[in-house]
């Protein structure tokens, strides 16, 4: 059998840029459990809320970055507002307390959505609609935008992470939350933070990603649960390791969809999962723990 | 019996606490002062509640009964991190070093402080490094990989940037080397004169007597005796009671 290279670079492309939107939801979700215990089921609403909020905005301004903008600034404000009332009383409690609590809250927020928006996919248009020729293909520049765009937002968070006191304030209450808060730390705050920070990304991920798919209720279903596997792969609460996850997983998935159809390629990232909680359930892209 | 006066107006004074763990009773009712720029010891088998009474001062854990000032002003339910902003410090038994932080990422928790300048902090930074030169030498390796020793150098320099008012320091020397004990010492010494009070719960008997002014003997979950350090010595029927050395 010939190897199809000019198709192989294609799905390079479109699993990389696949890779970087889910890198943008999972590094949120890993932040919030790396720093507070909590699996945020709640995670992929605020994705879907996000785009809801681009819709609207995009709707009445007409401006697409403006929207961006504008809907990540409300999500995060949204889920610094549902850790406050939500979360916060429950920390400590057993993780199941959590997992209800932000289980309840996607139900809330998918019904609200439906009740708010109806049913029927809204849709996004994309600032540019320019194109370049990929072999036999007219390929979007908006994807590949949206492959750079989502990595510099992972970049900056890094560096915000590594540099910035904020962020020093968070790896510490990451490590020791008792500690932190003898350091003066104001841990509860911290976290607060953190939730609203994991919900911008998730919600700047939502209008990305926009409009390559319709707008709709349910959107966030998917996305969150290739983006808890990507954060078991990549080794819980593991920022780094989620983002390798994340394009391991998309450009397996990307090339699997060579030879399978596309829904039938989502059952490598299920076999990828299962395999590294048997063998390795620390996390494939994690340093061997001693 | 020497039950010697505490200072007319002390800077933390801990009024009958009870704590839990659960349901583990831990004090009964633990009552005690520390002056200004005082060093006080507090001494008892393990087990009896030492470092609960710390924990219970840093609001780590919260008493259930019973009263927590400092400065006069109560402070018996504040969550830790205002505690440490009204200039408590806290260095815990097992050190607590945040190990994926360099040392100077260490040192930034507790400087990074809203309303310090930068000149403030740099002359705190020189200061500790003064002290401690190999935390220097260290500044940008990850506290993990810092020698026992060094850890608690990091441990108590961390709480110095905090400029407290009181340092709570549970068992400084606990596994440490001659050398390292030492030097612990000295630094005890250092913060002495420069006005910090300290609440030193220890094992080691010598030392104890030496740094501390004052000492608190703890059994069962309650100070059961008071003295003045310097009228102690080593083998002390007093010491042998509470300690069994």
């Amino acid at each position: 059998m010939e190897i199809p290279w000019d198709i192989i670079l294609i799905q390079t492309v479109n699993g990389l840029v696949t890779g970087m939107i889910l890198a943008l939801v999972a590094s949120g979700l890993t932040l919030i459990f790396g720093i507070m215990d909590v699996v945020n089921f709640a995670h992929g609403e605020l994705f879907m809320l996000g785009a809801y909020m681009g819709v609207v905005v995009l709707t009445t301004t007409g401006n697409f970055w403006l929207a961006l903008v504008i809907a990540v600034l409300i999500v995060a404000l949204l889920g610094a507002a549902m850790q406050i009332t939500t979360l916060r009383p429950l920390l400590g409690r057993d993780p199941l307390n959590t997992i209800l609590a932000t289980f309840g809250l996607s139900l809330v927020l998918q019904n609200y959505a439906l009740w708010q928006f109806g049913p029927v996919a809204r849709k996004i248009q994309e600032p540019f609609t320019g194109q370049f020729t990929l072999f036999y293909l007219q390929y979007p520049w908006y994807r590949i935008v949206i492959a750079v765009l989502s990595a510099a937002i992972i970049t900056g968070l890094y560096l915000f992470l590594k540099y910035g006191r904020y962020g020093i304030w968070i790896r510490a209450t990451t490590q020791d939350r008792v500690m932190a808060q003898a350091m003066g730390i104001p841990v509860p705050w911290v976290h607060t933070a953190v939730f609203a920070i994991g919900a911008g990304m998730a919600a700047a991920s939502g209008v990305l990603f926009g409009p390559l798919v319709g707008v709709n209720h349910a959107m966030g279903l998917d996305w969150v649960l290739k983006a808890f596997i990507v954060v078991v792969v990549g080794g819980m609460g593991n920022l780094g390791g989620s983002i390798a996850a994340a394009i391991f997983i998309s450009l397996l998935e990307a090339y699997a969809s060579i030879w399978v159809s596309p829904s039938q390629a989502i059952i490598v990232s299920s076999i990828v999962l299962i395999l590294t909680l048997l063998f390795r359930p620390t996390g494939l892209f994690v340093p061997t723990p001693k | 019996m020497s039950a010697p006066q505490t200072s007319p107006q002390p800077l933390v004074s801990v009024e009958g606490i009870h704590t839990y763990y659960g349901k583990s009773h831990i004090l009964h009712g633990v009552s005690l002062d520390i002056g200004p720029g005082e060093v006080v010891g507090l001494i008892g088998r393990n087990g009896v509640g030492k470092s609960t009474t710390l924990k219970s001062i840093m609001g780590l854990v919260s008493p259930s009964e019973g009263k927590i000032t400092f400065q006069g002003q109560a402070i018996t339910h504040q969550p830790p991190h205002k505690l440490a902003r009204l200039g408590i410090g806290y260095v815990p038994e097992d050190r607590r070093i945040f190990k994926l932080l360099t040392v100077m990422e260490n040192l930034r928790t507790g400087l990074d402080r809203a309303g310090v300048e930068d000149a403030r902090k740099q002359a705190l930074l020189d200061k500790v490094f003064a002290f401690f030169p190999v935390l220097a030498e260290r500044r940008r390796q990850a506290g993990g990989t810092l020698s026992g020793g060094e850890q608690q150098m990091l441990a108590i320099a961390r709480a110095m940037m905090l400029e407290p008012r009181i340092i709570l320091l549970d068992e400084p020397t606990e596994g440490l080397m001659p050398r390292m004990v030492s030097q612990i010492k000295e630094i005890i010494g250092v913060l002495h004169r420069d006005g910090v009070a300290i609440l030193l719960v220890e094992q080691n008997v010598p030392l104890t007597l030496e740094a501390c002014q004052r000492i608190y003997f703890m059994e069962k979950g309650v100070v059961r005796h008071h003295a003045i350090a310097s009228k102690l010595s080593v083998n002390d029927p007093v010491i042998h009671q509470y300690l069994g050395v």
